[in-house]
């Protein structure tokens, strides 16, 4: 793609490992936020997951057991209130 | 994604896939085709990955070690996960409680199972891909079989077009012989004709020579009995002593010249 900022790519384009740190409001503000946005960002997410980890040849036990831990530690974030009461010291 | 190429610990221990059975002729229809007239870029799909990323005990993508590695080497990120956990232990961020060690018995178990049985499993779900595609080969062999088997059909006809000519040069002679052969049966004909016609007239002369002699001869025993029987009577009436042939010769008969011919 031809790039008209002679040393990088315009901002648009770039992925947000490349983005700079001033850039970042910027670069954040400029990303689709509508619906559509939001559901095309969960389904660009969703398949490079996918394709990374599950549709191959040879797949392992990584594709799956990523996602149940990531599940556990979200539900263990979700519960960390009530959780809090069964602490064996108060003070650490 | 390019694999790394540090190693991790063997080939990935918990080599299980569900997965494999998950999607096991899926395609990964990535490619697009910008323009219609462009080059369609659908066919042939890219093949599968053979590997999926590495990952390390099973929940932590090598790339996460690959991005400590510059800063700390390659104890980094195991140190990092210690302090994290003594860190989690210690401040009970993370609580011990009853599930703790329900969830400790649970997660040993399944690591015992998936080392266990990980490889056998993963095997036998090869081995159906594997069938899999052998059928779709053999579906594919066969239909290009067809298509060349009718490619050398069209060929071998096509040649014989070439070969043509010589049916012609047959065709020529056969025509040629048959055309013969009727003007050779008429020529015949005609000379059968003529010589029916010819051998008429032949008959027709030979028949007339024929009653013509026997009339003569009729006609001459006819005379010769009469002049006999009248020289009798001359003789008995004058009773010369002359012999019959004798007084034959000496009457004027007029024999044509034609009765002496046989």
């Amino acid at each position: 793609m031809a790039s008209d900022k002679s040393p990088s790519l315009p901002l648009k384009e770039k992925k947000l490992l490349e983005v700079k740190l001033g850039e970042l409001p910027s670069w954040i503000l400029m990303r689709d936020f509508t619906p559509s946005g939001i559901a095309g960002a969960f389904q660009r997410g969703y398949y490079r997951y996918y394709n990374k980890y599950v549709n191959v040849k040879k797949g392992s036990i990584a594709g799956l057991s990523m996602v149940l831990a990531a599940y556990v530690f979200f539900n263990y974030c979700r519960s960390y209130k009530e959780l809090k009461h069964e602490r064996l010291r108060k003070y650490h | 994604m390019i694999q790394r190429m540090l190693p991790s610990n063997g080939n990935s221990k918990f080599s299980v896939c569900v997965c494999r059975m998950n999607g096991l002729v899926k395609l990964a229809l990535q490619a697009v085709r910008i323009l219609h007239t462009g080059q369609p870029s659908l066919a042939p799909v890219p093949p599968l990955p053979e590997h999926g990323g590495k990952v390390r005990f099973g929940l932590i993508p090598e790339e996460f070690f690959q991005f400590l590695y510059p800063k700390t080497g390659v104890t980094g990120p195991y140190v990092l996960g210690t302090g994290l956990i003594l860190y989690l232990l210690s401040k009970e961020i993370y609580v011990i409680t009853p599930e703790t060690f329900s969830a400790i018995s649970t997660i040993g178990f399944l690591v015992y199972v998936v080392k266990k049985y990980g490889a056998s499993v993963g095997e036998f779900a090869d081995k159906l891909n594997e069938q899999k595609i052998a059928q779709l080969e053999e579906v594919k062999q066969a239909s290009i079989k067809q298509i060349q088997d009718a490619i050398d059909m069209e060929k071998s006809q096509q040649a014989l077009v070439q070969k043509r000519h010589y049916l012609f040069d047959v065709q020529r002679n056969n025509i040629a012989m048959a055309l013969e052969v009727t003007y050779r049966e008429r020529l015949h004909r005609v000379y059968r004709e003529v010589k029916n016609r010819l051998d008429y007239h032949i008959s027709v002369q030979n028949m007339m020579r024929q009653k013509e002699q026997e009339h003569m001869i009729n006609w001459v025993e006819k005379r010769v009995v009469q002049s006999i029987s009248a020289q009798q009577d001359y003789l008995a009436s004058t009773s010369k002593q002359v012999s019959p042939i004798k007084a034959l010769s000496q009457e004027t008969l007029t024999i044509p010249w034609f009765c002496f011919i046989k």
